[in-house]
């Protein structure tokens, strides 16, 4: 880990790989730090990339103001980060909240993007959004850091990834809650406060952007990531089967591969933008790894067979 | 605070067990940082009467109070002396800000002036925030045991009873330009970080 001083602030980042290799860079979602990163940073160094992840202002080993961190301040940071390591370009991955930060940056410094990644992420705050993060922020100040933590595994991550890594979810939430602190936390969500719905800019956003969306992703759901879809013109929308919210997590392997083969087929010159929608293979190394959707994908329901002789009832 | 800090601590707890020694420590350090933030918001009793700061800095300074009497309670003391001696230095940086903030009598930490206010506040938040047991607690802890509960339950209240500070560090001694408050806060916050990282090191000493 290193330190890049930036303005006032400290900012903790990591960076692997060759300095002229093509640079993807992370973004964490709230809770997270940098060293998430790191099966991934391995993974894509090992490949031929330079692979940048840092803790945001207010996060892990970053500096963290007690007084107030603004939104606004976190693209800045990013782009003064990029030109700390001496990088004009780079491939931006995010998550969660990190996914807000990215869309910023790429209606700032879109120049400087070669793609855009935004896995489990919104662009504007549904009313079932904006309630759900009261209840986050109220549980975090009325209740503790804990009890968030406590909140955001079962939110985030499957029953069956849950019951496999029981034994160790302890030992995580002690990391997690020694690398955070609650009053930076609590300066991160309050950042949004006077939060404005970015869907209206999304237009302007032209580099090629790959959009992750777990199938059973309840937290931000399949409206927040189909507005995105349906806004940025050079876009696709990838549907991860069986992922809950935090799949970069539950599902590594097959999250490198879907952002392996966009930056690939970016680079190759081979992607489309086409807005159109795909499912994700549920093996890493399936061949494709992705598949076209069919139906309504706003629907969590499969197609399915009506009876000719079903009568119709009445309306809800 | 770096993880190898509470991580060595906790070892050398895992490897000595929660002895009469190991809680000692830990309760001469939180009830250190406990009674020295105490100390200013008792002054508090200086502010205009049914003032909405003073209700909840006194609010505040009734629970530190009760979570020393708790410590005082459920902690099973060591009976070496040479142990509460050697605290002294441990401690020593809680009480010394007091002497460099306020010489002479605590009271004139809130009544000489905002700076000297939002220092208090700015040192209660840092105690609230920084001083942060439950990660050196052996994960095989008995769940029920007293001491344990102890410091997870001032904990858990730490964060409620930080939102004090935090609402009246972004809000009080407005007059104060931002640079100097943020100057403030951070030489507060490392003061703390500085004598919890000591502490962390004493802890783990075997």
């Amino acid at each position: 880990m290193t330190t890049a001083n930036i303005g006032k602030h400290e900012i903790n980042y990591s960076v692997q790989g060759d300095a002229g290799a093509p640079l993807i860079t992370f973004v964490n979602g709230l809770t997270q730090s940098v060293g998430l990163w790191t099966a991934y940073s391995k993974h894509f160094a090992e490949r031929g990339y330079r692979v940048l992840a840092y803790d945001m202002l207010g996060q892990g080993r970053s500096s963290k103001p007690v007084l107030s961190i603004v939104l606004e301040d976190q693209p800045r940071i990013l782009a003064a980060l990029l030109d700390h390591i001496g990088a004009e370009r780079t491939f931006l991955a995010a998550i969660s909240f990190g996914g807000i930060v990215a869309i910023d940056f790429a209606l700032a410094y879109g120049e400087r993007l070669d793609g855009l990644v935004l896995m489990s992420t919104f662009a504007d705050l549904t009313p079932q959004l904006e309630f759900l993060g009261a209840a986050l922020y109220e549980g975090l100040t009325q209740v503790g850091l804990p009890y968030l933590q406590s909140l955001l595994y079962p939110m985030n991550l499957s029953g069956a990834w849950i019951a496999a890594n029981r034994e160790r979810i302890p030992e995580m939430k002690r990391a997690g809650y020694i690398g955070n602190d609650l009053y930076a936390l609590q300066n991160l969500m309050e950042s949004f406060v006077k939060f404005t719905p970015r869907g209206p800019r999304l237009h302007e956003i032209e580099c090629p952007t790959l959009i992750l969306n777990g199938e059973y992703d309840f937290f931000t759901p399949r409206e927040c990531h189909d507005l995105m879809r349906r806004e940025i013109c050079n876009s696709r929308l990838v549907l991860m089967q069986r992922a809950y919210h935090a799949f970069t997590l539950e599902m590594p392997a097959l999250t490198m591969r879907q952002i392996e083969h966009f930056v690939a087929s970016v680079r190759d010159g081979s992607w489309s933008g086409d807005q159109s929608v795909w499912v994700a293979a549920e093996s890493a190394d399936a061949e494709p790894c992705l598949y076209r959707a069919l139906g309504d994908h706003m629907r969590a329901i499969p197609p399915y067979e009506v009876p000719a002789n079903a009568a119709a009832g009445s309306a809800r | 605070m770096t993880p190898d800090l509470f991580d060595a601590a906790r070892s050398r707890i895992e490897r000595t067990g929660f002895d009469p020694d190991t809680q000692t420590r830990i309760a001469l350090f939180l009830s250190a940082a406990k009674s020295s933030n105490a100390t200013f918001l008792g002054c508090a009793q200086l502010l205009p009467v049914g003032d909405l700061v003073m209700q909840f800095l006194q609010a505040q300074q009734f629970r530190e109070l009760e979570f020393v009497t708790l410590l005082a309670r459920v902690a099973r003391w060591s009976p070496n002396p040479l142990l509460y001696a050697a605290s002294g230095p441990i401690v020593a940086p809680l009480w010394a800000h007091w002497w460099a903030a306020a010489p002479g009598l605590p009271a004139a930490a809130i009544t000489a002036g905002a700076e000297q206010l939002y220092a208090g506040l700015a040192f209660g938040h840092a105690l609230l925030a920084h001083v942060r047991l439950t990660p050196v607690i052996p994960a095989k802890t008995d769940p029920l045991d007293a001491f344990a509960v102890a410091l997870a339950r001032i904990e858990q209240e730490n964060g409620r009873m930080l939102q004090t500070q935090i609402r009246l560090l972004k809000e009080a001694c407005a007059e104060m330009p931002a640079e100097q408050r943020e100057a403030i806060v951070e030489e507060k916050s490392k003061l703390v970080e500085a004598a919890f990282a000591r502490f962390l090191g004493w802890l783990a000493e075997a």
